[in-house]
């Protein structure tokens, strides 16, 4: 038959055609334009940390909020990326991403508030911006920058939820025996840009606890950069409580475990301490698992893929 | 051993002392100066020179009013003709990105903090070979620390008698422990 004949023909010249139609100008007009049809990907963010329990729970959380995630409309695709120290990287999220043909990313950080991570590193990876200091560091710590094709939206850390109040609540709460004779201590990662910021959020979730368990005193110890990773800060802060209290609460409110926050550095800074066994109750537990985080990962991905369907939101910080 | 063989080793041991020394007295002295510089990391910045300027901008702003054009005015404050995007860490600041540089400005107290960066001469470049920050640099590494133990080994067998490792070497090496071990006790003990 004569048309069948020149089939090879009619499929060389739609493969042609195929070709130079996906051959877009630049990379920033690249963008997918859309005629009503959205996929979208959700790439769940974090730090990264070279320990394999400290990667766990965040690969575990993917695992869990998968199936509710998937069945949201124009949701294509979710991925686990880590920042620095582990794979996949946040640049292999994204180009899988872009090989899948999505249209929108909405990266969800999870993390616990603004830091500089949150604020210029990563935007910085992902082509939101291009901050100086970022673009030196990530060189020199090897982490690969990538514009993905498909639009980008980066989503608020956790701070923007009652998560870490509830959460940490809920463990203190395990730990309290009599809370009029208790102070609470939080250890957290601190920052040195955004200190107002971080003090403020962990004294209000410290607040929070105090309202709802009768615990009076709380206070704060950092056990990151700003502690130079160090135990004695937060020996010197649990101390403090201690001489104050009879006991001393310890909730590390960092989003996963590590040998090296929870054991070492957390660990040893109480274990330096005169009658840590009977005055100090610790538990080298994490934020996650927590039922509440997600729930607001669904949620913040729902929230976002309906936006995208009606064109509500952009990136959501960056002026340029 | 016969002496013409021992003799034969001793000096195969010698020539390759001295030309791995030679060979890796460059890298070496990297390392060392890195090593130094990486010591001190909660000190100071080892791989930048971070240069701050405060301005004041003897006005103040609002975030829910600022325009383009009150940055452009910022930025022109700091000697910056144009500015690449800004952004809002808090309520009461906003910071401007600039191609090399950033400015911070407290909107509330019309102040801001311009901030260069620039890579530390020497020291950047030493600090990539020893923060591994070319990927396949690990491997050329780790054949340079087991290069080192040869060039310490070599070293130790390189002259025989009074001053050679029967000699004084033995109490040297011994005393060279003393420091390490006396470090990993005091750990031990905290």
């Amino acid at each position: 038959m004569p048309y069948l004949r020149d089939l090879h023909l009619y499929c060389l010249a739609a493969a042609f055609l195929l070709l130079i139609s996906s051959c877009g100008p630049s990379h920033r007009e690249n963008h997918k334009e859309h005629t009503g049809e959205k996929k979208i990907g959700i790439l769940l963010l974090n730090h990264g940390s070279r320990s394999e329990r400290w990667k766990e729970p965040l690969l575990e959380l993917e695992e869990r909020v998968s199936e509710k995630i998937l069945e949201i409309e124009g949701v294509g695709g979710i991925e686990t990326a880590f920042m620095e120290h582990a794979r996949p990287s946040i640049a292999d999220g994204l180009k899988a991403f872009d090989s899948a043909g999505c249209s929108d990313i909405v990266v969800i950080p999870i993390f616990l508030t603004v830091g500089t991570h949150m604020f210029d590193d990563i935007p910085t990876i992902i082509g939101l911006k291009a901050n100086p200091a970022s673009l030196e560091k990530l060189k020199l710590e090897n982490i690969e920058r990538y514009t993905p094709e498909a639009r980008v939206h980066l989503a608020p850390p956790l701070d923007f939820s009652d998560i870490l109040k509830k959460n940490a609540l809920r463990r203190a709460g395990g730990l309290s025996v009599e809370p009029q004779h208790e102070g609470l201590v939080l250890v957290g990662y601190g920052s040195t840009e955004f200190d107002r910021q971080w003090t403020e959020l962990f004294d209000e979730v410290g607040d929070h606890i105090s309202r709802e368990t009768g615990i009076t005193e709380h206070a704060t110890a950092w056990c990151g950069h700003v502690a130079h990773y160090s135990p004695d800060s937060t020996t010197a802060v649990v101390r403090r409580m201690l001489s104050k209290k009879q006991r001393a609460i310890v909730i590390p409110l960092l989003v996963s475990t590590s040998e090296a926050f929870q054991i070492d550095i957390i660990g040893n800074a109480i274990a330096a301490l005169k009658d840590h066994g009977k005055r100090v109750s610790y538990k080298p537990d994490a934020i996650l698992p927590d039922p509440d985080l997600e729930r607001w990962v669904i949620d913040i991905a729902r929230e976002y893929a309906d936006s995208i369907g009606t064109r509500r939101i952009s990136s959501p910080t960056v002026h340029q | 051993m016969k002496t013409r063989t021992r003799d034969s080793l001793r000096k195969l041991n010698n020539i390759l002392h001295r030309d791995l020394g030679y060979f890796f007295a460059g890298l070496i002295i990297a390392y060392s100066l890195s090593g130094i510089a990486l010591n001190h990391i909660d000190e100071w910045n080892p791989d930048f020179i971070i240069s701050k300027t405060t301005l004041n901008f003897e006005r103040t702003y609002d975030r829910r009013s600022i325009t383009d054009e009150d940055i452009a005015t910022l930025s022109s404050r700091a000697g910056e003709s144009s500015f690449r995007l800004y952004d809002f860490p808090s309520e009461r600041q906003v910071k401007i990105y600039f191609r090399n540089a950033t400015l911070l400005v407290d909107l509330e107290e019309g102040t801001g903090e311009y901030e260069k960066i620039s890579r530390r001469p020497l020291f950047y470049q030493v600090n990539v070979l020893h923060r591994n920050s070319v990927k396949w640099w690990k491997w050329a590494s780790d054949i340079f620390a087991g290069t080192l133990i040869v060039i310490t080994v070599t070293g130790m067998l390189m002259l025989r008698g009074r001053n050679g490792f029967a000699g004084r070497g033995k109490w040297l090496i011994s005393a060279g422990m003393i420091p390490p071990l006396i470090a990993v006790v005091i750990q031990h003990m905290q």
